[in-house]
């Protein structure tokens, strides 16, 4: 019998400000939830090799969703989208995914978000720190701004093309042409959302002047960002950390913007220790927790700065 | 940097593009005229459905029309066109957005051939740069 994947694709259905929202998901695995969230004007397929990973997938349950208007998630048909200007804004992106995580009744999940992904787990890191025990960043940062151009939706361009071919460059050029142009193929699929999931990304998305009030102690962060991102930079990313009270930065060489996709071999040597590194700081604050019990979740946990 | 002369360099870089697999398999309707400023020599192209029409070699302040032009540094082309090239100088959005890269005139061409342009200009690491 021909190889049949472990990865099961489910709809959860549930409602944000009175529209409702069929969201598609990807998972495998059982343990801690891991919730991944692709980059802008993508889809899940960026995951396809961290939902079968076993040494990924015997700790955790991976959770790889289509953000709405993405992939299999349809616009909501609750609503005349076609008559909107799509923005992308974080308050909504940020209602989304907690939305998303009850809808599951996830327990305790680590969020993984990579791009506007990456930019959204410093949101949820900022606002929503005892909701997730731990959050990944992948290539985020307090402010990214130069990305939300009207050349992605141009009608006098292929914008399919515009979009998949704009983004070439973010990918190292030694990741593996296979997984490049797989990444570029899902990137042909997404014009219609790429603008709008920019505004996100490089307008919306301001986190400069607040990131001294997310608390990495409290909800343990990692950043990881790839030397040949030139959108988000190492820098960025570093800088970002160094504000961040808890937070870790690890710059991952000989990679780029998308590193699950473009070269999952290389990615894995990164995200794996991160995982192991947030398992630890999770377990020390709830060591911390249990032996000095404080007067709520609200409270701000103490410890070493990492 | 590429140790052939200009006539040599053009006929290689005409030979890359009209033979490229990737070219001949999407490029029907690439066509434009485009300009590639090295700051030591300007090379004028015009690319006709796909395959190289006609390549000048620094041409004359009014000899060429073009649609659009990439100018940078003779080091930036340097650096681009090495097989492996280091960050920031790995393409054109990466060279225009984080080093001396510049993208002018009717960009709107240059998105509307965006793919096989992209295509095109990595034909550079095999070719080298005149510069």
């Amino acid at each position: 019998m021909a190889h049949v994947s472990p990865v099961t694709g489910h709809y959860v259905t549930f409602e944000i400000d009175g529209d409702e929202y069929k969201v598609f998901y990807l998972e495998n695995g059982s343990g801690r939830p891991l919730v991944c969230q692709h980059t802008a004007g993508c889809h899940n397929h960026q995951w396809r090799y961290l939902l079968e990973d076993r040494e990924i997938t015997d700790q955790y349950r991976v959770i790889a969703y289509d953000l709405v208007r993405h992939g299999k998630t349809d616009p909501p048909s609750t609503r005349e989208w076609w008559k909107e200007e799509y923005l992308l804004t974080a308050d909504f992106y940020t209602r989304f995914i907690v939305s998303f995580c009850d809808a599951l009744e996830l327990q305790d999940p680590i969020f993984m978000g990579c791009s506007f992904g990456g930019n959204e787990a410093l949101q949820l890191a900022y606002k929503h720190p005892d909701r997730f025990a731990g959050i990944v960043s992948l290539e985020g940062a307090d402010y990214s701004p130069g990305f939300f151009l009207d050349w992605w939706q141009h009608t006098h361009a292929n914008a399919a093309q515009v979009c998949a071919s704009g983004v070439w460059d973010l990918m190292a050029p030694q990741s593996p042409d296979r997984d490049r142009w797989a990444t570029w193929f899902y990137y042909s699929q997404g014009a219609e959302a790429f603008r709008g999931d920019l505004y996100f990304y490089s307008v919306d998305h301001d986190l400069r002047g607040s990131l001294a009030d997310i608390d990495g102690e409290r909800c343990p962060l990692v950043l990881l960002t790839g030397e040949y991102d030139y959108l988000t930079t190492p820098e960025d990313s570093r800088r970002t950390a160094s504000q961040i009270r808890g937070a870790e930065f690890v710059e991952m060489e000989g990679i780029g913007h998308f590193p699950m996709s473009e070269n999952y071999p290389v990615f894995r040597n990164y995200v794996i220790p991160a995982l192991e590194r947030l398992e630890e700081r999770i377990a020390d604050s709830a060591a911390r927790a249990a032996s000095h019990p404080g007067p709520g979740p609200e409270a701000p946990t103490s410890g070493p700065t990492a | 940097m590429s140790s052939q002369n200009p006539d040599q360099w053009a006929e290689a870089f005409r030979r890359a593009v009209d033979s490229d697999t990737e070219l001949r398999a999407h490029g029907r309707e690439y066509t434009c005229s485009y300009l590639l400023d090295m700051d030591e020599h300007q090379v004028a192209v015009d690319i006709y459905k796909g395959k190289v029409d006609e390549v000048a070699f620094d041409p004359g302040p009014l000899d060429r029309r073009y649609q659009f032009a990439v100018r940078a540094s003779a080091e930036t082309w340097r650096q681009f066109s090495e097989p492996t090239p280091a960050p920031m100088y790995h393409g054109i959005w990466a060279a225009t957005f984080r080093r001396d890269m510049r993208l002018e005139g009717d960009v709107l061409v240059m998105m509307q051939n965006l793919r096989c342009f992209t295509r095109n200009l990595e034909l550079l690491r095999h070719v080298g740069v005149p510069v």
